[in-house]
């Protein structure tokens, strides 16, 4: 195989030097002549009818130059999903009515920030407040009071049902009567948060043309542009969403989100640029957070540990919109099935409107709290079956080529070999079960894993991606991609591609990203396809123009071009030595033999090219991804057994990328979810009391910090390669090494303490409380 | 409220600047100066990415107002490299893969500069309480550490 020059291979980040001195510009950062500020004023209550709005006062205050209310919008709804069955449910601008503490009311834009401040206590809400609902399953009871009294929602026989996922095969209670033991648990995430340290950040700036100019925060400009226009009533091409630096989103920035559409609005109400900067208050009360989901799981196994039959029942609550809800509980269904293979499944997921704000997407999508229950549970099963964990896994993990029952091909899995190698790496057999005879005082450690699996992209729009890679008459190099870099080094990657392809050298690359007047169509930054969607397609539009360039080449060193050989900025003939010119020199031919006809090689790329869409949500029939990555993770703690603190001291991933394109970025993408599994399996939790957040800061709500760092650990297993001409099949890497971990740490708590916590976070109180009753037993 | 008339020396560079009493030197610098690379991401002291260096010591510039700023030395991530070349720091940020996002970087690179610049030589634990205070969500920290540990023995 031919030697790779870039990809493979530890590349410095492209825009490294741009954010160490601080030249990187942020969507906070951006100022534009005459911009005015914005501010939002959001609902008091939970839930309450919106009888009057009075802003005439507001107006009247010198420096406010425009005040929007729901009167002043076109009353067009959006949604994360919007599909026939599931229609969009949330104004931009609450109309009549609001849904939670937090929900947009009205908007001002003014000459500073103080001044747009003082305008929002001038503004008069007259509310009559109605009955509120807070808990899931509270809410799902027929006395509940009804959240969306006038929206279709899923016929049901419970209450305020925003979605509902059911499916399954085989015939599971034939499964559970075949089984030598049958175990039914319930466990229960949190609601955590993902606390992107740039806030929710947006500049609109509405010309005289009438176009609208966007600057956000966010996670990819396409799926932003959509959903303004839809509100706006805007045609597509007159919004143009450009890039801006990101400052982290996690999940937190994919869809539209109000403070987006009133920067907007009030531009074209004040004709001026209008920036709003979210205060980090704003963002825990009112942004929205990730999915806290409950999971019923019962299972049946052999006394062997195979697993015979599954039931699952997932309640999510959504908050007062669907948001994501509705996605997520899709998403469950593929989490559960992914990893093992269940020979009989019934699972049913239910998405529930509660008057909480809405809920989206954060890093592994559902995954991690699903997992958390799946993998504690199989250790449960696995002890009272007198299996270690490790053989219970590999009992029944998937292997590679296993076709999944909707169809997708896994591929080259590595679970297995992820499973025996992360056993290897971290000495697992010999260090579990070893406190068994030990007492109960002092400093305990305990050893623990988790599996997980995750998608590498889905059809949900837009879908694919494109890229062009235009060759320059100085010998550089434009990128052209529609691919927004949001911090995990999308821009990277994509360049060591065109260099590989091209031959020329990483910086002689200058990349035009994330602009949807400019650049062609891109996935997004989140839905984990970016380096295999956006890579293939960069892929093919540098080979592209490759193969155009050796045609004049060919013609200059009289060679046929399928001869020719691109390499450290020079284009020879192969086993011809002495017969080549620099890459500089054949685009300087190209521009004068093609009469000025540049060469632009150009580039698509589409998962599953032949699905016409996603999968269905409601029933999961149809094809979901090209590529499923694997984890097989270790967590090491220690707990003081005094205090029940706990101390995560080492993490061994072993994964399944396919193959790192950049294996440096690749460890980044670990560290990053070691640490944020730490987090969710031991502090974070958003706390709420009757819809009112309570955590609102990041002294209230903590993340964890340089010394609570984790030692953390990697062993690759490559399953995937990447060779000149044909598209690769490398896996996500971004989001799925949380759920792992955090099943790898509640796991290590119990092999420390005896005590299984059932509900995240593992704070020390739950701990204590278990050892309270193992001693009462 | 009235606004004052205050000298700031910020990069090796005096200006003068009519500030309000209240301004923080964050909003100073960022609104008045157009030295962006300090960022607020809390604006309550909790997370580190607004750190400058005030006579060499970091301090938070969101809870400290302009006016404190006066006759004393501020250096802004803008003023670390000198003459196009990069502090070392800088280039063992880029290298060892600390930067993902880049929004704590800035504070993160000064902060790391004044542990150095106390201590040579830190531990590992050193460097990493010395850091506590900037919050990272992206890196987990590790990368950020190995750099510092890189920058403080003397590599690129």
């Amino acid at each position: 195989m031919e030697e790779l020059s870039f990809v493979g291979k530890s590349v410095p980040r492209k825009d490294g030097v741009e954010k160490a001195t601080g030249r990187a510009l942020y969507t906070v950062d951006m100022v534009l002549p005459g911009m005015l500020w914005g501010k939002i004023l959001r609902s008091p209550y939970p839930h309450a009818k919106i009888l009057n709005i009075d802003t005439s006062r507001a107006e009247r205050l010198p420096g406010v130059k425009a005040v929007i209310t729901g009167k002043d919008t076109l009353g067009i709804k959006h949604g994360f999903v919007e599909t026939p069955r599931y229609p969009p449910d949330q104004y931009p601008l609450a109309m009549d009515r609001v849904r939670y503490i937090g929900e947009e009311i009205a908007a001002v834009a003014a000459i500073d920030e103080y001044v747009a401040e003082e305008a929002l206590n001038l503004i008069q809400v007259d509310y009559e407040e109605l009955p509120a609902v807070f808990d899931a399953e509270e809410a799902m009871k027929p006395e509940a009071p009804e959240i969306h009294p006038s929206h279709p929602k899923v016929k049901e026989p419970y209450k305020n049902i925003g979605g509902k996922t059911e499916s399954g095969w085989g015939d599971v209670e034939k499964g559970f009567a075949e089984s030598f033991l049958v175990r039914e648990d319930r466990f229960e995430g949190q609601l955590r948060t993902h606390c992107y340290m740039e806030p929710q950040a947006t500049l609109a700036s509405f010309d005289f043309s009438g176009k609208l100019n966007v600057w956000t925060s966010s996670q990819g400009p396409f799926i932003k542009r959509a959903k303004l226009a839809a509100t706006l009533g805007l045609p597509f091409s007159n919004v143009r969403v450009l890039k801006a630096y990101v400052g982290g989103a996690y999940g937190g920035k994919i869809d539209l989100f109000s403070h987006e559409f009133c920067a907007s609005l009030l531009s074209i109400k004040a004709r001026r640029p209008v920036k709003i900067v979210c205060t980090r208050k704003e963002v825990f009360e009112a942004a929205r957070h990730g999915q806290p989901i409950i999971v019923n799981l019962k299972t049946g196994v052999k006394k062997d540990g195979t697993l015979m039959a599954q039931q699952v029942k997932v309640i999510n609550n959504s908050g007062a919109y669907r948001g994501s809800g509705v996605v997520v509980i899709f998403l469950c269904w593929g989490f559960v099935m992914l990893c093992y293979r269940i020979p009989n499944l019934k699972y049913e997921g239910y998405s529930v409107y509660t008057n909480n704000p809405v809920r989206a997407p954060q890093r592994g999508h559902g995954a991690p709290n699903l997992r958390f229950a799946v993998e504690s549970q199989m250790d449960m099963i696995a002890e009272e079956l007198g299996i270690d964990p490790v053989e219970i896994r590999l009992k029944n993990a998937r292997q590679k080529g296993d076709i999944l029952p909707n169809g997708d091909s896994v591929r080259n899995c590595g679970l297995v070999e992820c499973i025996e190698r992360v056993d290897k790496a971290t000495q697992f057999k010999e260090k579990y079960g070893r406190n068994k005879s030990l007492a109960k005082t002092g400093m305990r450690k305990g050893i623990g894993m988790g599996v997980s699996s995750y998608f590498s992209g889905s059809l949900i729009y837009p879908n694919a991606s494109a890229a062009m890679v235009k060759l320059n008459d100085d010998g550089t190099v434009s990128l052209i991609t529609g691919a927004l870099d949001i911090g995990q080094g999308a821009e990277t990657i994509l360049c060591q591609i065109v260099a590989e392809e091209l031959g020329i050298s990483m910086d002689d690359i200058r990349v035009v990203a994330a602009d949807t007047e400019t650049t062609p169509v891109d996935i997004g930054s989140w839905i984990s396809g970016g380096a295999y969607v956006s890579g293939n397609a960069v892929k093919i539009a540098a080979s592209d123009a490759r193969r155009q360039l050796f045609e004049v080449a060919a013609q200059e060193l009289e060679a046929n071009p399928e001869d020719l050989i691109a390499k450290n900025r020079e284009i020879s003939v192969k086993d011809s030595p002495g017969r080549s010119i620099s890459f500089a020199q054949a685009v300087a031919a190209s521009i004068a033999k093609r009469r000025g006809n540049p060469i632009i090689g150009q580039g698509h790329y589409r998962t599953m090219k032949d699905v016409p869409a996603h999968p269905s949500l409601a029933t999961t029939k149809g094809r979901w991804s090209d590529n499923y990555a694997f984890d097989a993770q270790v967590a090491e703690v220690e707990v003081d057994m005094e205090t029940a603190q706990v101390k995560l001291l080492k993490a061994t991933t072993a994964h399944d990328c396919g193959f790192p394109i950049n294996p440096l970025i690749v460890e980044g993408q670990i560290d990053g979810q070691v640490s944020m599994a730490q987090g969710h399996a031991l502090w974070e939790e958003v706390l709420m009391k009757e819809g009112q957040t309570l955590t609102t800061s990041f002294l209230d709500y903590k993340i964890p910090c340089a010394k609570d760092m984790v030692e953390s650990h990697y062993v690759d297993v490559i399953t995937e390669r990447y060779e000149k001409d044909i598209p690769y099949h490398t896996k996500e890497v971004g989001e799925g090494y949380v759920s792992g971990m955090v099943a790898a740490i509640a796991n290590a708590v119990y092999d420390a303490t005896g005590v299984r916590v059932k509900t995240l976070p593992i704070l020390p109180e739950k701990i204590l409380m278990g050892l309270k009753e193992k001693e009462n037993q | 409220m009235k606004k004052e008339l205050i000298e700031l020396r910020v990069n090796g560079e005096s200006c003068e600047q009519a500030v309000e009493p209240q301004r923080t030197l964050l909003e100073a610098l960022r609104e008045d100066l157009g030295l962006t690379g300090a960022k607020e991401a809390c604006g309550t002291g909790e997370c580190g990415a607004c750190t400058v260096l005030m006579d060499g010591k970091p301090i938070l510039s969101c809870l400290t107002l302009a006016i404190e700023a006066q006759g004393k030395e501020i250096t802004t991530i803008e003023g670390l490299s000198k003459a196009g070349e990069l502090h070392p720091l800088q280039n063992a940020f880029i290298q060892y893969g600390a930067i993902q996002c880049g929004y704590c970087t800035s504070g993160m690179i000064l902060n790391a500069k004044s542990i150095l610049d106390e201590n040579p030589k830190p531990s590992r634990e050193e460097i990493l309480k010395g850091l506590e205070g900037n919050l990272c969500r992206c890196t987990g920290y590790n990368k950020i550490l190995e750099a510092v540990m890189a920058a403080s023995i003397g590599k690129d």
